[in-house]
């Protein structure tokens, strides 16, 4: 019992919730009767795709019973309190993850959400292919946003090139690509992640804006531009990269009504949680960086309800981890060692023992995020009801590697498009990429094809 | 009789136009079309080859040593296949010795290769502010992490990327270390070496002279005063001259913000708008990008003082050049082979240098993770490996690599020496006595098993797993990181052995890998690698000596590949010294990567040679192989990006 994760012990130290075995489902729950943005007009649909890395449990994953009477299986167990928002989905593949060359892990990482296959080099051409799902939304909704997108996760890009498989490492730590040869950086530290969307409606923390921001940015502007006019093609490349950078943050600065729309939206019920996460914040930095994984992921999960709740963006990626984590688990009960070796189990029963209970703890903290969401009320509906949150891993069975019928939850009903509450079983091998194309579709996005999709699925759409 | 004497004359003339379109684009892509990328291209990838893309010559240089397979499937007439038509006699020629000419020229040509532009990676930012402006900054906590490319390195132009959550960093950057310069008197004094007031006299006299005179000049305007600054300043920062504009541009904003700023008095309204200007400067693409001029002709050109002069700067010294750097540049000695020879010494004897060797080593050798954060070994099990004893293994090994470096001179002592560097911390655990204090210092070893940086805490924990030592990941790691040789991935699903330490115990890791080697498919790959990593079982995963497992003494014996014996560390390195063209070939790759910022291509091949030549003639003198690498034209020269230009398109 005295595990760290099942309670944090920061709350324990301060007596709450001493006995909470399941604790998103009680101690760290929103508070309750929170009413959100609440303004008349249709709330938007938010979409956030979290990675897991390695693969889960073969065994443990798929109910038996399709449709809306499944069953929950071990690992979906955590998923109680949101089982009518869920979609399972089996027998999903991205064909594009198996192709010659690739390996079991880059190669299904990079491409995730972008359905296409990645070009194996270790840095000199990057390519993922395409966009990535998320991208793409947020070309479509990001403008109505302060934040077009926002990318987290919890460890550094991996450095160094895998020269064992010929591919750079970055591609394992990345899954956002804004254009198929340039990957979005991602966040991974919750103060500062908190503080570039939050800081100014904390109280005392509010920093004065720079007031001729706006000129330097015009003039490093002109500079890239002069710059890039002269040199050769592939740095013009690299320079575009930066003018875009730019334009991106001067948006922001410029568009003075959308700040002021997002002001609107810090109720006094939002800025009472920001000022509780803020503090949560500092009490991380103070005590447990580096140390409680469960903490900082239910931080960032925090912030990302946050960001969809006061509509700072529409669009989130999460990654549990890089591709080829070998996150030491030894502080669940049970587990000795770490995720990435752990998922080579050989069959041997004792590890795949720990296996399940690692993708255990990922499921758990999925669950604590949706139930976040779920508590929070956006009109007659909760925060939940218009969004899609979506899960996978690359791979079914990290021992192969197989990409074969990857697990997939979409939780959330889309803003009451999605006909949640299913297990769907599809025909086997059915592209990935249609479920994003389904996924499009309901966001209004109008596309006949994403990735290598063949047509949206089946019984999902309401 | 006429034709006769043509024929060469037209080949001649084919050859050796420049124009990149003539050769390959008319004579050889259209048989190529023909026969081959019918089933070689983007849709249809037989056998993992896709020729589709090449469409220009720079492309197929790029790509030699592909090409040189292609060529060798043409020659012997694998390809195209019996299924498909024939080449004919003149197809065959034509395409055989077009292919030749074109890849042998591009070595002979000393094709430089084409180095993308590169944002300062975070440790070059570090150090460019320091050296500029004096402030110490912790880029690599404060930005979104850049992955590596090419070589393995943190440097590779094509690995680096801007996004916008970076430029936010960057100017948020800016800002914080704008404000650490303002708050320190000495560092502001360095940057602005005047306090700017306008006296009493000279206020009266400008008001006077206003009445008086219509275009009246003040006595002591600030633009002047605050030209003398900022000229200089953001030639150091952008690392050349300046032009007319650029030094208008940038006096204009400093009038901008000084003539908004008119409620606030001097000296601090003069320093605030000299901040702004420091600011704008480094979040300039002038100061994050390493720019060399694109060259308007085809073939390679030497590159401009001022470029050679940052691209020693950043490669020795990991940021900008000094004055005398700048001197050399602007007086162009810089291409005199005296004058470098004698600044690559110099800058070899700086203490700058140290930079060199701790990036350099430490993402070579791939114990950059011990800085981190992030945990490496279990903290439950092994309490004892502290965050103070990980950054003390760190920096044994850079030490030691610095020591290697200026002044043992000889690259050899890496695989094996009778010496370390060790403060008490790092000597208690090592079980060495009689070294105190926190500071580092050479210690000698009588103990043959720890020398050199296969004996070091940093290189045995990087390369365990967090409950146990590895032998596979060890051996794997000698041969690709000491020898730059690598085998093949494992199957999808070889398995991995057991995590827990105590489960050897009885079965011992040699018995568990013999077990698991068992399979065909394993053994031809395991066989090069499991010995090199038992060798090396004597440290324990966080590198302390131990003689055995528990209840199964450790057998360090083994035989190697190539059917030496060894038992223990200590003859394991004396075996691995014998494999001297493996590591010169690696370090050369490895440091030329490094310092020039992409992949080894094939057009390195002479330049590579020469360098691995010098380290075996010279005793793996680093100074040799290093003059021989920055008098290289790979380092010398630049040449013309083969692709259309965004505004061409």
């Amino acid at each position: 019992m005295k595990k760290r994760w099942q309670i944090s012990r920061r709350r324990m130290l301060k007596g709450l919730g001493a006995a909470i075995s399941l604790p998103m489902l009680e101690g760290m729950q929103f508070p309750s009767a929170i009413s959100s943005v609440a303004n008349s007009q249709k709330s938007p649909v938010r979409s956030a795709f979290f990675f897991m890395p390695n693969g889960i449990h073969p065994n443990y994953w798929t109910p038996e019973k399709q449709g809306r009477d499944f069953e929950l299986t071990r690992l979906l167990e955590p998923l109680n309190g949101v089982k009518d928002d869920l979609l399972v989905l089996s027998d999903l593949m991205n064909q594009n993850s198996n192709f010659e060359g690739g390996d079991g892990h880059y190669a299904r990482t990079a491409n995730i959400l972008t359905c296409m296959q990645i070009k194996k080099t270790t840095g000199d051409n990057i390519s993922s292919g395409g966009i990535s799902l998320d991208q793409l939304i947020a070309q479509k909704v990001g403008q109505e946003t302060l934040f077009p997108s926002l990318e987290y996760g919890l460890d550094k890009i991996t450095t160094g090139v895998d020269i064992n498989v010929g591919f750079t490492r970055l591609y394992g730590s990345n899954i956002s690509w804004k254009s198929p040869t340039q990957p979005v950086s991602k966040e991974i530290d919750p103060r500062m992640a908190f503080d570039r969307l939050f800081r100014n409606y904390i109280p005392g923390k509010k920093q004065e804006e720079d007031p001729f921001k706006k000129s330097v940015l015009d003039m490093v502007m002109a500079d890239a531009r002069a710059l890039k006019k002269d040199l050769g093609r592939s740095d013009q490349d690299k320079v575009e990269e930066y003018l875009e950078s730019i334009r991106s943050v001067e948006k922001r600065i410029v568009n003075e009504g959308k700040r002021k729309d997002f002001e609107m939206n810090i109720t006094p019920d939002l800025k009472k949680d920001l000022i509780r996460v803020d503090q949560n914040i500092d009490e991380y930095v103070e005590m447990y960086a580096g140390v409680d994984v469960t903490e900082k992921t239910r931080l960032m999960m925090d912030i990302i309800a946050l960001a969809f709740w006061s509509d700072a963006t529409r669009v989130n990626t999460f990654m549990f981890g890089n591709s080829v984590s070998n996150r030491n688990f030894s502080f669940l009960e049970g587990v000795n060692g770490n995720h990435h070796s752990i998922s080579h189990h050989m069959n041997n029963q004792d590890k795949m023992e720990q296996y399940a209970k690692i993708n255990l703890w990922h499921m758990e903290q999925y669950a604590y995020f949706l139930n976040k969401l779920k508590s929070i009320k956006e009109g007659d509906k909760t925060l939940l009801d218009n969004s899609m949150v979506f899960l996978t891993s690359s791979l079914r069975d990290g021992n192969r590697h197989s990409p074969i019928d990857i697990p997939v939850v979409l939780a959330g009903k889309g803003g009451g498009k999605l006909k949640t509450g299913q297990f769907l079983k599809y025909e086997e091998r059915t592209p990935l990429a249609n479920l994003y194309l389904t996924m499009l579709n309901c966001l209004d996005i109008d596309r006949d094809n994403f990735g290598d999709s063949t047509g949206i699925l089946d019984g999902i759409l309401a | 009789m006429k034709t006769v004497y043509l024929l060469p004359f037209f080949a001649f003339f084919a050859f050796s136009s420049n124009a990149q379109d003539s050769l390959f684009e008319k004579g050889l892509r259209p048989l190529l079309e023909k026969n081959c990328i019918e089933c070689h291209n983007t849709n249809n990838v037989k056998g993992g080859v896709n020729l589709d893309n090449y469409k220009e010559e720079g492309r197929v240089i790029k790509r030699g040593r592909l090409w040189l397979k292609v060529l060798d499937q043409i020659k012997t007439r694998s390809m195209p296949p019996d299924t498909k038509p024939r080449l004919t006699d003149q197809e065959y020629d034509s395409l055989t010795n077009g292919l030749t000419h074109i890849l042998q020229k591009a070595l002979e040509n000393q094709n430089p290769g084409l180095i993308t532009i590169r944002r300062l990676s975070h440790w070059e930012y570090h150090y460019a502010v320091l050296d500029l402006f004096g402030v110490d900054f912790d880029a690599k906590g404060y930005f979104p992490g850049d992955g590596s490319g090419g070589g393995g390195f943190d440097n590779q132009g094509k690995a680096l990327f801007f996004t916008p959550l970076k430029f936010e960093r960057y100017y948020d950057a800016a800002n914080l270390i704008v404000e650490d310069l303002s708050k320190n008197p000495d560092l502001w004094e360095k940057a602005v070496p005047f306090e700017y007031k306008i006296t009493w006299w000279q206020q009266v006299s400008d008001w006077f002279k206003s009445i008086f005179t219509k275009d009246f000049q003040p006595s002591n305007p600030p633009e002047l005063a605050a030209e003398s600054v900022i000229l200089p300043m953001a030639a150091k920062t952008y690392r050349r001259y300046l032009a007319k504009e650029e030094k208008a541009k940038l006096m204009d904003f400093f009038g901008k913000v000084y003539y908004s700023l008119d409620s606030i008095p001097n000296p601090t309204r003069f320093n605030k708008s000299m901040a702004e200007v420091f600011k704008l400067m480094l979040i300039s693409p002038n100061f994050l990008y390493r720019q060399e001029e694109e060259p308007l002709v085809e073939q390679p050109i030497p590159l401009n003082g001022f470029e050679l002069a940052s691209r020693l700067s950043f490669f020795l010294w990991s940021s900008v050049p000094d004055e005398e750097l700048y001197q050399l540049a602007r007086t162009e000695q810089l291409s005199d082979t005296l004058v470098l020879e004698k600044q690559v010494k110099r800058m070899l004897a700086d203490p700058k240098a140290k930079r060199f060797a701790e990036i350099f080593s430490s993402q070579w050798l791939g114990i950059d993770k011990l800085t981190d954060k992030g945990p490496v070994v279990d903290p439950e099990k092994y309490p004892e490996f502290t965050t103070s004893l990980r950054h003390n293994m760190y920096q044994e090994t850079v030490e030691y690599f610095y020591y290697v470096l200026s002044k043992s001179k000889n690259l050899l002592d890496l695989i094996n020496s009778d010496y370390t560097f060790l403060n008490q911390e790092l000597a208690e655990f090592y079980n060495i006595d009689g070294i105190k204090g926190n500071n580092f210092q050479k210690v000698g070893l009588i103990d043959k098993s720890r020398g050199g940086i296969l004996g070091m805490g940093s290189v045995l924990t990087v390369t365990s797993l967090p409950l146990r030592t590895s032998p596979v990941l060890r051996g794997k790691w000698v041969l690709e990181e000491i020898l730059g040789t690598s085998p093949p991935p494992p199957p999808p699903d070889a398995g991995e052995l057991p995590e827990d330490e105590a489960l050897h115990e009885d079965l011992g890791l040699r018995g568990l890998l013999e077990m698991h080697r068992s399979k065909p498919g394993c053994l031809s790959c395991h066989e090069k690698m499991d010995p090199l990593g038992l060798g090396l079982e004597n440290f324990d995963l966080i590198g302390r000596w131990r003689e055995s497992y528990g209840k199964v003494d450790i057998d360090a014996s083994g035989v190697l590949a190539s059917g030496e014996a060894f038992n223990g560390p200590a003859e394991l390195k004396e075996l691995l010294l014998l494999e001297k063209e493996k590591f010169a070939r690696n370090i050369s790759s490895r440091l030329l990567s490094y310092a020039i910022g992409r992949s080894i291509l094939f057009t390195d091949e002479p330049l590579l040679r020469k360098m691995e030549t010098s380290l075996l003639e010279n005793n793996f003198n680093p100074d040799n192989v290093i003059m021989e690498l920055v008098k290289g034209y790979a380092f010398q020269l630049k040449i013309k990006d083969f692709q259309k230009k965004l505004n061409e398109i």
